[in-house]
């Protein structure tokens, strides 16, 4: 079946089986290998991407769902190259270590601010608590978005 | 930190690397990697412990268009996924795929297809038929019991046969003094056993290969691994391809902890697959694939017996290790030996008896896991060493700091052939700063707590080695490679196939190189290496990266370093001899100035330098090295917990830490604290929470690949910022790079131990069995009230 939507901004179009999931149209189809397979089942978060501005496990997204709706991934939020607060203060608190689940938590994180732009340290450990992370015991990732709330402070998005 | 401050570029905070590719997702992991045309491959999987294959039918499956190879087509060898030890103490009882399967997700056929659909139609579609089912042996010391099934009866040892007895893999005992006098003189006595989980990895990225076949009969592999050289030796070795034709590629890698020490089966079967289908060929296990397929902690089960005199001193100590190393050895005959030097290097027992015994079990293979075996074997010194204190009725703090191997003594942390002296030691230092800041003098007495919940403070020292040299060769393999090449332009290319697990070890050698030329980080490449244009490097573990990387780089340097300053004095006619000459990065000119110390005209920059050295055919400034430390210094650890007790529903919940570490010179504080804090978090997560649990009739893993069956902590789990506290001691190792040590497995292994501790101290209960569930602390405390 064909489906459309917008996609890092850019509307797209890609026909799908009924039953493929979104996950893999974006990685296979789009070549977009930043939304991480870890779990396959909803339990980790690393596939975690924005629907409509919502965080949405892609591995749990039929893709034929998203059609006339809007996706990003952690490849659509740098715009020309210059880094949004939350991946900046990632890497400035020492947060990334293996990466491979920090894209799911940079997509939580910004949907968090956006929420929520002061969050509590209780709010944002709260948040993030479906994300596994096994490398830094969250404590540089919960900095890191402490940090990214400040800068939402300075300069909301799209301010 | 006076000691890191006469740096300029070491224990600076510099945003790491490969941090942009992360955050944006632009980072490629093996997972990742996608050529054109290639095939999509899926394992069969034993369903069985321990049964005996009839036969295949795979006519069905390559109707569908697949790609079929089973156990007949693949080299008949028997082999060890880990080449980390030498050939002579090497035991070799793996195959690529098998007719006997061992453990429930034993490899047997693989299938490739066009598409994941359609191989996974096609694996469906093999019909294997079973000529023997037997009973799975799952308990090591059912296993030793002569009537058991018997899982190998011969394996491979270097190039001989080697029969295998009542399960028994391999053995080593080894005493020191008269033991049992030593007991006999010994006012307190306390024995204890002890039995540890088995931890699944849970790295996030699943193990995953892919193979492409070049033109000429080479093939390329991308896979998840610490050692880009050990998978090509032993893809060469296994199919019989010379190394010059098996290119291993870096990728990023999504975690690993020791899990991928060893080439995960995974590659070979991509291998076998390929070069059957000739087209590239990509095999991606899925959770539940790879919770079954090669690697968990080792599982061990120890006796202990300590003695002490009145004046607190230890005087004896016995140590039986007994290691359920499932189905096959990947580094269970080492770990024999260095499970002992954990054990001998944390005290100075006196006399000392050791029996160490690695038992196959059909359940899947054991491997290293952040401490190989260290974590198990301080959780159960550590404990007793408490109890002899509380006996002795003294501090336990005072108590360790009496006994402990520390500045000056004999370590052996790999085992009995490697023997070296500690040059530098923070304990002390972390022992009384800790103290301090966690409330030790202050904390509660189990028996004065009332109420539902009750809390406690524990303590717990550890340490690891920095790397597995030594003074002589001994039984493990251990050097690294680097190539450093100074451009034209004066910016400098740095070549290794030494893996970064995410620890920021690549960042700690830039750093290096920056600190012993002058250079800024950032005119530094780590250049994207294969095993075509590396030099050797063992493997990213036993927290060598930095100790014994970084000062492969260091030397390299060096050497580079050398000639520019040759090259320079060329061009400063009166200087006489290039030592005479210092590097000094300039901020202004945006580059290192060479010159000669009071004499501001005698002066050449860098590029300079470079560009004379192009122009004038002097040729490049580069330099090869490779390197072997000729010690593995201990890195200390110790780590103070407070926790709080739940009496009502046995929840335990970690309330406070206070982490110390010497690592020597830090060089990236922050990526240094990470370390710290993920290895709280797992070793937090191996006392009271993980275990892989397996049916007793089946031999199959119930909480096989769900991660809410498999619970390890998330964000809200672990203590808030304020109460985490990261110290670091201010010591110097003289043998390493600008003074450091390692600290990956330093990070994480006293950390089970400080919290067995804690909860010690809250209840009044000892607990001898990993994890501490809530089952487990209601049922004791219900046990004690009678």
């Amino acid at each position: 079946m064909r489906v459309r939507f917008k996609l890092n901004g850019e509307p797209v179009e890609v026909d799908v089986e009924p039953n493929e999931l979104l996950i893999n149209v974006l990685r296979e189809r789009f070549g977009l290998t930043g939304t991480k397979y870890a779990c396959g089942i909803g339990e980790c978060g690393a596939c975690t991407v924005l629907l409509d501005g919502e965080p949405v496990l892609s591995c749990l997204t039929l893709a034929a769902d998203v059609d006339g709706h809007e996706v990003v991934t952690v490849e659509g939020l740098a715009k020309s190259g210059e880094l949004t607060p939350v991946q900046r203060a990632f890497i400035e608190e020492g947060a990334v270590q293996c990466g491979y689940c920090i894209p799911g938590f940079v997509i939580m994180a910004e949907s968090l601010l956006r929420e929520n732009p002061e969050p509590t340290e209780a709010e944002i450990r709260d948040y993030i608590r479906g994300n596994l992370c096994r490398c830094t015991g969250y404590v540089n990732i919960v900095k890191a978005v402490k940090r990214a709330s400040k800068y939402f402070k300075l300069a909301p998005p799209g301010s | 930190m006076g000691v890191t401050s006469r740096f300029r570029f070491i224990g600076k905070r510099v945003p790491r690397r490969d941090g942009v590719l992360k955050v944006t997702g632009a980072a490629k992991f093996a997972y990742d990697i996608e050529i054109p045309g290639m095939l999509y491959g899926r394992i069969f999987k034993s369903p069985y412990a321990h049964a005996i294959v009839d036969r295949i039918d795979k006519s069905e499956a390559e109707r569908l268009g697949a790609v079929v190879i089973t156990y007949e087509d693949v080299p008949k060898v028997l082999f060890n996924t880990r080449l980390v030890s030498v050939d002579e103490a090497t035991y070799k009882d793996w195959e690529v795929l098998t007719k006997h399967p061992k453990y429930v997700g034993e490899p047997i056929a693989a299938v490739a297809a066009r598409s994941e659909e359609v191989a996974q139609r096609a694996l469906e579609a093999l019909r294997v038929e079973f000529k023997e089912v037997f009973k799975p042996v799952l308990d090591p010391f059912e296993a030793m019991d002569p009537a058991a099934p018997k899982i190998h009866r011969k394996i491979v040892l270097a190039n001989r046969w080697v029969d295998v007895v009542n399960n028994v893999g391999a053995t080593l005992e080894y005493s020191e003094g008269d033991v049992d006098k030593a007991f006999r003189d010994a006012d307190v006595v306390i024995e204890r056993r002890f039995k540890t989980n088995r931890r699944y990895h849970l790295q996030l990225e699943p193990k995953v290969a892919v193979c492409k076949p070049e033109v000429g009969g080479s093939i390329t592999v991308w896979t998840t691994t610490q050692s880009l050289h050990n998978t090509r030796i032993l893809i060469s070795q296994v199919f019989g391809i010379p190394m010059s034709k098996v290119n291993v590629v870096k990728t990023f890698l999504g975690g690993a902890f020791g899990s991928s020490i060893h080439t995960n089966l995974v590659t070979l079967i991509a291998v076998a697959l390929c070069l059957k289908a000739r087209r590239p060929v990509k095999i991606a296990l899925t959770r539940e694939d790879d919770i079954l397929h090669d690697h968990v902690s080792y599982q061990m089960h120890f006796r202990i017996k300590a003695g002490a005199r009145r004046d607190g001193r230890l005087v004896a100590g016995e140590f039986e290790n007994v290691m359920d190393i499932g189905a096959h050895q990947i580094q269970a005959y080492p770990l024999l030996g260095t499970a002992l030097g954990w054990f001998v290097s944390l005290y100075k027992w006196g006399s000392i008896r050791y029996v160490g015994k690695a038992v196959y079990t059909n359940k899947v293979p054991t491997c290293a896991f952040r401490g190989y075996g260290n974590p198990q074997v301080t959780w159960a010194v550590e404990t007793v060493i408490d109890e002899v204190a509380e006996e002795l009725n003294m501090d336990p703090l005072d108590f360790r700091l009496k006994n402990y191997r520390g500045l000056g003594d004999i370590f052996w942390g790999q085992g009995p052939t490697v023997k070296t002296v500690i040059k530098s030691d923070g304990v002390p230092e972390l022992m009384r700063k800790g103290a301090e800041l966690i409330g030790w003098y202050r904390r509660p007495k189990p028996w004065e707590q009332r109420g539902r919940f009750r809390r406690g403070i524990g303590l717990a020292r550890g340490f690891h080695t920095s790397g597995a040299g030594g003074p002589i060769s001994g039984e493990v393999i251990d050097y690294t490679g680097a190539i450093l090449k100074v451009n034209e332009d004066g910016s400098i290319d740095y070549v290794t196939a030494l893996q970064d697990h995410g620890g920021g070890t690549l960042d700690a050698h830039v750093k290096i190189i920056a600190e012993e030329l002058g250079v800024p980080p950032e005119k530094i490449n780590v250049v994207w290496s294969d095993t075509f244009t590396t030099v050797y490097d063992v493997c990213t573990h036993a927290s060598r990266g930095v100790y014994v990387g970084g000062e492969g780089a260091r030397r390299a340097a060096a050497k580079v370093k050398e000639r520019i300053l040759e090259y320079a004095s060329r061009l400063l006619p009166k200087v006489v001899n290039p030592e005479a000459l210092k590097m000094e990065y300039d901020e202004e000119l945006d580059d290192v100035v060479i010159y000669v110390e009071g004499m501001p005209g005698e002066k050449v920059t860098l590029s300079e330098v470079a560009r004379t050295a192009w122009q004038r055919n002097w040729g490049s400034i580069s330099a090869s090295v490779s390197y072997r430390a000729t010690a593995a210094p201990p890195s200390f650890t110790v780590y103070f917990v407070e926790v709080e007790v739940d009496t009502e529903t046995g929840i335990v919940r970690p309330v406070k830490v206070v982490a110390g570490a010497d690592l020597g010179t830090v060089i990236n504080p922050d990526l240094a604290a990470g370390q710290i804090h993920g290895g709280f978090a797992q070793g937090w997560s191996m006392a009271v929470l993980e275990d892989v649990v397996y049916d007793p009739e089946s031999g199959e893993p119930l909480n096989k690949g769900l991660i809410t069956d498999y619970k390890v902590p998330m964000a809200p789990d672990l203590p808030a910022l304020d109460n985490f506290t990261v110290i670091f001691a201010s010591t110097y190792e003289p043998t390493g790079p600008f003074g450091a040590k390692g600290i990956g497995e330093a990070a994480a292994n006293p950390v089970a131990a400080a919290v067995a501790n804690a909860i010690a101290n809250a209840l009044g209960i000892r607990f001898y069995e990993l994890p501490i569930t809530p089952e487990k602390v209601l049922e004791a405390i219900k046990e004690r009230r009678g």
